[in-house]
């Protein structure tokens, strides 16, 4: 991986705190949407999501796809994003 | 199977999933699906290569581990198909097959173990098959049944041999039981030598003079060790087929059939046997060593092995070039057909230079005999008599060699060396020859030759008409007809020169390697200089970027000093020496003076807060920068927020006492028709900007329709400080107002605003906008 996106820069630089499920990288208005009608509404519901599957890429990333029909792009983006996040802070 | 999985409890899916390697993780409502999906996957997928990747490890765990005899079913069957094939075989050629099936055949359990040792002895010592093979058996015997094995034991020793015993020395007529332990055990310990592993286990039959019964046991117990190391389980892939009433030929497929099975199952030991085995003096001059040693053995039957044991070697090894040419038949045969067709290329290549005799001496040639009585016909000239055309091919043979020799010395670029010869030339050689003393008899042969050669252009050499005598130059052409040559001899620029001259092979390597070796030499130049080039540019780049640093640097460093230095003094400007002498210490300022004026240089052009003018300070005028940033009332404050518009302090009419409820709805911050997409981070960070450090807001968000901001605190308290803060204030041109709204209404609005913490802080762009301000 050559560089990070600007928006994964953004989401890893401080604490998730309240931020929307939109703020992590590779999740767009689109996938927020379908994310937040499985009711993962928060960016942290995800990262507990991701947490319960132990930081597993595979099984996000398959998780991404069945839950709001994730691209692999997108649904490595996310892992990344969450997975440098939990680097950082937890 | 995959009904069961959607069936599974989560429990059993956690069971299962860890079966299979991976991390038991929670089940829950949203994995679940997850995880049953997975396991389908490695159930199906994975099932197949996982189960043979077991039962490979599960064989070879169990070869390791029952290798001492209990194999499995199969393998003891099978080995014993094949030993009983063997056995009858060699029974063949000494006894009655019947006898030995019958012995055979109950000790079933024995069978591997015996195949086992084989093969151990057998790789272990080539150049003794004879006993190997026989003392192998009898120790595995030994091994499995005890009484078979007292039974050997005391027939070794008294000579009394039991029935199994019997068998053995009905092959082997000529040699003693006793005899033969004594053998191994001392070839066992040649063996030693070259495999470390084993030294410790050999030590003792290594010592001279132990008796044969001791040495015997020893030598048992190691083949037992060997044969725990070795599972075999590869069967004899060539039937003994060639047996002969010799013994040992009769043994040599045994040891070549174990030589080339293929075993997977082969210990490394076995291998490295194996691969010991094409040293063939190592075992003959051992073998010697231990009869000089045990120098009490019976002379006579030394001897007799000995030889036998050599005999028996070559054949073994005759026999394993046999089997290693047939196996190797097809490839070896392509390999000599490459190698046949280059070498005849090449010898084609060689004679194709070498045959001007045949060529001359072809049929096929032309050769104008003169005949007079064709008055045009003027021999030497345009024709040749018949008498005399032989000596003219004489004279061409013997000019030849040299023709060749000059053009290749010229193709060699000798200095001084011409492709051709002079008639002169060929006359000096035809005399110096002492061919003939008489030079007009040469003449004549000549002329002769300089026709033929005209008329057969096939011969390789050419008639030529030098173009200019007497420089150097090379410059010749063709002569192609009889009629042209007259008037060239007159003038002496005839000459003879190969039509197709080829380069020798060595010139032409070495020209090669010449040529190569210059444009190596000058493509080397060439990127030695581009690399230079390369390197120089990279430098250069770099020190500029050093030096744009270290001017950038000093500037960043400038305008902070004036900034804070007219903050500060309360003057607004500062002398230009003064900040120089600030920042550079004295004894830099000579070696930093460039990076000084540089720095002035690009704030005079580039730095429009800080202006250069002369002021008299002191009564002396100077330089001077003088720091014209924007208005010094509150430059932390973000321009939005632009002033107040009416008073909202404590006590003012337009102040409520008591702040009712937690909830705010501004109004006018901003136009219906903004069409920024981040107006709600704006507006949030400007109102967290404004008062976020005195109180607590939980919940901010903007309604565009009605252009409301909603604003949420903590408490009543904070909600007051919002409102006094924000009230009446002008935010990027708009007045703004706010009010107070129920918190149920506040509710239905944002369902899913936060009721407690974490409180809402500035944005991380805002705050480092902010820190770089500040």
């Amino acid at each position: 991986m050559s560089s990070t996106s600007q928006k994964h820069r953004n989401f890893v630089a401080e604490p998730m705190g309240e931020k929307p499920v939109t703020e992590l990288a590779g999740v767009g208005e689109v996938l927020g949407k379908r994310l937040e009608t499985a009711g993962f509404d928060k960016a942290y519901v995800v990262l507990g999501q991701f947490l319960v599957l132990k930081k597993e890429k595979e099984l996000f990333q398959v998780w991404m796809k069945d839950t709001c029909s994730a691209n692999s792009k997108q649904s490595s983006d996310c892992y990344q994003c969450l997975k440098d996040w939990c680097d950082e802070f937890l | 199977m995959a009904d069961q999985v959607d069936s599974m409890s989560d429990a059993e899916l956690r069971t299962k999933l860890a079966e299979h390697g991976f991390p038991i993780m929670p089940v829950t409502a949203s994995t679940r699906k997850l995880l049953v999906k997975k396991l389908k996957l490695v159930l199906d997928g994975k099932s197949k290569p996982r189960m043979s990747v077991d039962n490979k490890i599960e064989n070879r765990r169990s070869l390791a581990r029952y290798s001492s005899g209990e194999e499995s079913d199969l393998d003891a069957s099978n080995a014993k198909d094949k030993r009983l094939g063997r056995r009858a075989t060699t029974g063949g050629a000494m006894l009655p097959p019947s006898v030995s099936k019958t012995r055979r055949t109950p000790s079933k359990k024995e069978s591997p173990a015996k195949r086992g040792s084989d093969k151990g002895s057998e790789s272990d010592e080539e150049k003794s098959p004879i006993k190997s093979h026989e003392e192998v058996e009898t120790v595995t015997t030994r091994r499995v049944t005890r009484t078979y094995a007292v039974n050997d034991q005391d027939g070794y020793e008294t000579g009394s041999d039991s029935d199994l015993d019997a068998d053995k020395k009905t092959s082997t007529p000529f040699r003693s039981n006793s005899r033969a332990s004594d053998h191994i055990s001392s070839s066992l310990t040649t063996d030693a030598q070259t495999s470390p592993l084993r030294t410790s286990i050999f030590s003792r039959p290594s010592v001279p003079g132990s008796s044969y019964t001791s040495n015997y046991s020893s030598s048992s117990d190691h083949l037992n060790s060997i044969r725990s190391r070795l599972g075999l389980t590869s069967t004899f892939d060539r039937p003994t087929t060639s047996y002969t009433s010799t013994f040992s030929s009769s043994h040599q497929p045994t040891a070549s059939s174990v030589d080339e099975v293929e075993s997977p199952y082969l210990s490394n030991f076995t291998r490295r046997l194996s691969t010991l085995k094409p040293e063939p003096p190592k075992p003959v001059t051992s073998y010697l060593d231990r009869d000089s040693t045990n120098g009490t053995t019976v002379q006579p039957r030394r001897s007799y092995i000995t030889g036998a044991s050599r005999s028996d070697y070559v054949d073994y090894k005759v026999a394993n070039e046999k089997k290693f040419l047939k196996n190797n038949l097809v490839s070896l045969a392509l390999v000599g057909l490459v190698v046949l067709f280059f070498f005849c290329l090449f010898f084609m290549y060689i004679v194709k230079k070498n045959d001007i005799t045949s060529v001359v001496d072809d049929q096929n040639s032309v050769i104008p005999i003169c005949d007079l009585q064709i008055p045009r016909n003027r021999p030497g000239i345009n024709c040749v008599p018949k008498e005399q055309v032989s000596y003219a091919k004489d004279l061409m043979k013997l000019i030849h060699p040299e023709i060749t020799a000059r053009t290749a010395a010229y193709k060699c670029n000798q200095p001084g060396a011409l492709p051709y010869l002079t008639e002169r030339e060929i006359l000096d050689i035809a005399t110096a020859k002492a061919m003939t003393t008489d030079v007009s008899q040469c003449r004549t042969d000549l002329n002769n030759l300089q026709v033929l050669l005209i008329h057969n252009p096939r011969w390789g050499l050419n008639v030529v008409q030098l173009k200019n005598l007497y420089t150097k130059d090379v410059e010749y052409s063709p002569i192609l007809s009889t009629d042209a040559i007259m008037p060239q001899r007159t003038k002496g620029t005839v000459a003879i020169a190969l039509s197709d001259p080829s380069t020798p092979l060595t010139c032409l390597f070495v020209n090669t390697l010449y040529s190569a070796g210059s444009s190596i030499i000058v493509v080397g130049v060439l990127t030695a200089l581009a690399l230079g080039l390369q390197r120089f540019y990279k430098y250069y780049v770099s020190y500029k970027k050093r030096k744009n640093e270290e001017i950038y640097s000093m500037v960043e460093q400038i305008i902070d000093i004036i900034s804070q230095e007219t903050e500060d003094s309360g003057e607004p400007y500062i002398s230009v020496d003064h900040v120089r002498d600030t920042l550079i210490l004295p004894q830099n300022r000579e070696k930093m003076a460039w990076v000084w004026d540089s720095a002035v240089k690009f704030i005079q052009r580039n730095e429009s807060r800080v202006r250069m003018e002369v002021q008299s300070v002191d009564g002396e005028d100077c330089k001077v920068w003088r720091w014209v940033s924007s208005s010094p009332g509150s430059p932390k404050r973000s321009a939005a927020w632009q002033g107040q518009a009416f008073e909202t302090q404590e006590g003012s009419v337009n102040n409520l006492t008591v702040s009712p409820t937690p909830c705010l709805k501004i109004r006018n911050m901003f136009d219906k028709n903004t069409s920024n997409p981040n107006l709600r981070n704006v507006i949030e960070d400007a109102i967290l900007e404004k008062c976020g450090d005195k109180c607590n807001i939980l919940h901010i968000d903007i309604e565009r329709s009605s252009c409301c901001v909603y604003v949420k605190c903590a408490t009543p308290t904070d909600a007051g400080v919002v409102y006094r803060s924000l009230h009446g204030w002008w935010y990027e041109g708009k007045l703004i107002t706010v009010k107070y709204l129920h918190l149920d209404r506040y509710m239905q609005r944002f369902p899913n605003s936060p009721a407690v913490g974490p409180y809402l802080k500035l944005s991380r762009q805002r705050r480092l906008w902010e820190e770089s301000r500040a």
